[in-house]
């Protein structure tokens, strides 16, 4: 009995020690930036501003949530951004044709559960690569997205259609007397905790229930866990099902935001949403990873994309410097993988 | 009466079994039976189409054609799962372990034991891990380590554990000593004695003559897909043993070496 105390003490232990270590540094690389951005902008630490990146950070988490139980089976999800924008599409859409807001919205999160289930059924069934399957996935939701809509953008959705991206709780507005109102407290913004949510759904899912252990398995072992009688083809169908369906919900925050379906919004996010969840420690090999961990890296490419937009840094020196952050992130994954 | 009845009714009988790989016969209308409380080793070359016929035994792989019967029942394996409710379960020689999960998570994978509300319960898996695993071998105390970081020994211990916490009737040991030092082999085969004499019925295929001869009630030996002889281990001696394996048939000068003693 003895031997029990120092067993529980470690929190991760589906994980190899280092990787409680990766996400320590992964928490102070954020406050790292954090603390540097301050000084190159003094409008960066701000309640205001944190409520930005607070914002801008949801999309990206949301995503990062279901391609961190991807990855940890072992695949990929290159289609998160596409669905995002088909999803926003068929909401958009069905609002048009007369649909209330909640279930055209409803439709939108389920069209990208579809989308994802067909990514797990090619992959599954036919034996397709994730890469390619889901590389397939993101020209064919983008292509649906951009013949339905002719390109266009999707306007006048109405007030309500905003309300998800841009409304918040405990908003506290008082009028004043020359009658324009002062914001007293922003408020806490519906995406965030539509984020916040979602997470701690997701770490149940991953942590405690069978869903989640067989998705570790999977990843882990896929033929061990199939002799085991893990039935592997189901895991990865809900994987990537609940992949899409995350994608659907950014895709819902994202158009709610802008108040427009943009058929052309979320290129390249499903690269944000990988950068996450390996930055906070996911690999790529599959078996290991966590919401948590990449939740911290969710909010790492946010901090820095914002805060590197408060110093006025090019959209062009952006990309070459998260493309570096990328490569040295999965660098560090295989020096870890290594030992 | 009632006790021959029971010993006339094998565990499994496997009938005619045939696995093909495009046009590679891999086992070609095998049969063979297994008694309770009794230890059959197959031996054979590598690709001699053993582990073929015990993956098909353990629901791995599906025959093209054959009948196995369990308990005198024919029953129609399409998945670990489905041999895994006749009782049958397998050790692999690979292990089958997934190297970033802990010990109990590996032991009741695919058969997690959950909370009343769903939930996994980790707490009970690691009580009850804890005690299959501490029977076999008291020393084990990393049991939330990821099994990658655990030695060969260790490793294994988790596979049997895995196989015989959930009453195994049949058991199927692929090479269970082949990565293990001698204390651990020594191990293994008192526990197969123990098993054995709990009336489990065991296919044990390993290359180790000494631990067949050791351990077995009887032998069948399989070459190029065929199974090419079956005895009890009082009829063969290693030299008759090894010309079945090498040549496919018995020296010239056999007889039944039981019957001389």
């Amino acid at each position: 009995m003895s031997s029990k105390a120092p067993e529980q003490k470690r929190k991760f232990r589906f994980l190899p020690e280092g990787t409680s270590l990766h996400k320590l540094s992964a928490v102070a690389t954020l406050l790292v930036l954090i603390f540097a951005f301050s000084f190159t902008s003094p409008a960066f630490f701000t309640v205001n501003n944190g409520l930005t990146v607070l914002l801008q950070t949801s999309v990206i988490g949301l995503l990062a949530i279901g391609m961190t139980m991807v990855i940890i089976t072992g695949g990929i999800d290159l289609s998160v951004g596409s669905i995002l924008a088909l999803a926003g599409v068929i909401a958009g859409l069905t609002i048009k044709i007369g649909l209330p807001v909640a279930p055209a919205m409803a439709l939108g999160v389920f069209t990208g559960a579809a989308c994802g289930f067909v990514n797990g059924m090619v992959i599954a069934k036919m034996r397709i690569t994730p890469f390619v399957a889901t590389l397939g996935m993101m020209l064919i939701a983008r292509g649906i997205a951009l013949q339905l809509t002719g390109a266009a953008p999707i306007s006048r959705l109405g007030e309500a259609f905003g309300v998800l991206g841009n409304g918040a709780l405990f908003r506290i507005v008082e009028m004043q007397d020359n009658g324009f109102p002062k914001v007293i407290f922003p408020g806490i913004p519906y995406p965030a905790i539509l984020l916040l949510v979602m997470a701690v759904l997701g770490w149940y899912l991953l942590q405690k229930r069978q869903f989640g252990r067989h998705i570790f398995s999977v990843g882990s072992n896929e033929e061990a866990a199939r002799l085991s009688g893990v039935n592997v083809d189901r895991t990865k169908i809900w994987a990537y099902t609940t992949s899409g369906a995350l994608a659907g919900i950014a895709g819902m925050v994202l158009m709610s935001r802008l108040v427009t379906v943009q058929p052309n919004e979320g290129v390249m996010y499903e690269l944000d949403a990988i950068a996450a969840s390996v930055i906070g420690g996911a690999s790529l090999m599959g078996g290991v990873g966590s919401i948590s961990g990449s939740m911290i890296g969710a909010f790492i490419i946010g901090v820095l994309r914002n805060g590197l937009n408060m110093a006025g840094t090019s959209a062009f020196i952006q990309m070459i410097i998260i493309g570096i952050v990328v490569i040295g992130a999965v660098y560090i994954d295989q020096i870890r993988n290594k030992n | 009466m009632l006790d021959s009845v029971q010993i006339s009714q094998p565990l499994v009988e496997m009938d005619n079994i045939v696995k093909t790989f495009g046009g590679i016969h891999a086992v070609e209308g095998v049969s063979t039976d297994l008694y309770s409380g009794e230890v059959v080793g197959v031996l054979g070359h590598n690709g001699a189409g053993k582990s073929c016929l015990m993956r098909i035994l353990s629901g791995a792989m599906r025959a093209n054609s054959g009948e196995i019967r369990v308990n005198g029942q024919t029953v129609d394996m399409k998945s670990p799962q489905d041999a895994r409710e006749f009782g049958i379960e397998t050790i692999y020689q690979t292990l089958a372990l997934a190297n970033h999960l802990d010990a109990p998570a590996n032991l009741f994978m695919g058969r997690e034991l959950k909370t009343r509300f769903g939930n996994l319960d980790d707490k009970r898996m690691l009580s009850e891990a804890t005690e299959a695993i501490r029977q076999l071998n008291p020393n084990f105390k990393n049991l939330r380590d990821p099994v990658a970081r655990l030695s060969g020994g260790q490793r294994q211990v988790i596979a049997i554990a895995r196989a015989i916490y959930f009453q195994a009737k049949i058991l199927i040991m692929d090479e269970p000593t082949a990565a293990l030092g001698p204390s651990e082999t020594a191990m293994v085969a008192d526990l197969i004695v123990r098993l054995k004499n709990e009336g489990i019925g065991i296919y044990l295929i390993s290359h180790d003559m000494h631990d067949v001869f050791e351990l077995c009630d009887r032998v069948m030996v399989m070459n190029k897909g065929r199974n090419v002889g079956a005895f009890r281990i009082e009829d063969v001696n290693k030299d008759d043993v090894l010309s079945l394996i090498i040549k496919g048939t018995l020296p010239d000068s056999w007889e039944p070496r039981g019957g001389a003693e």
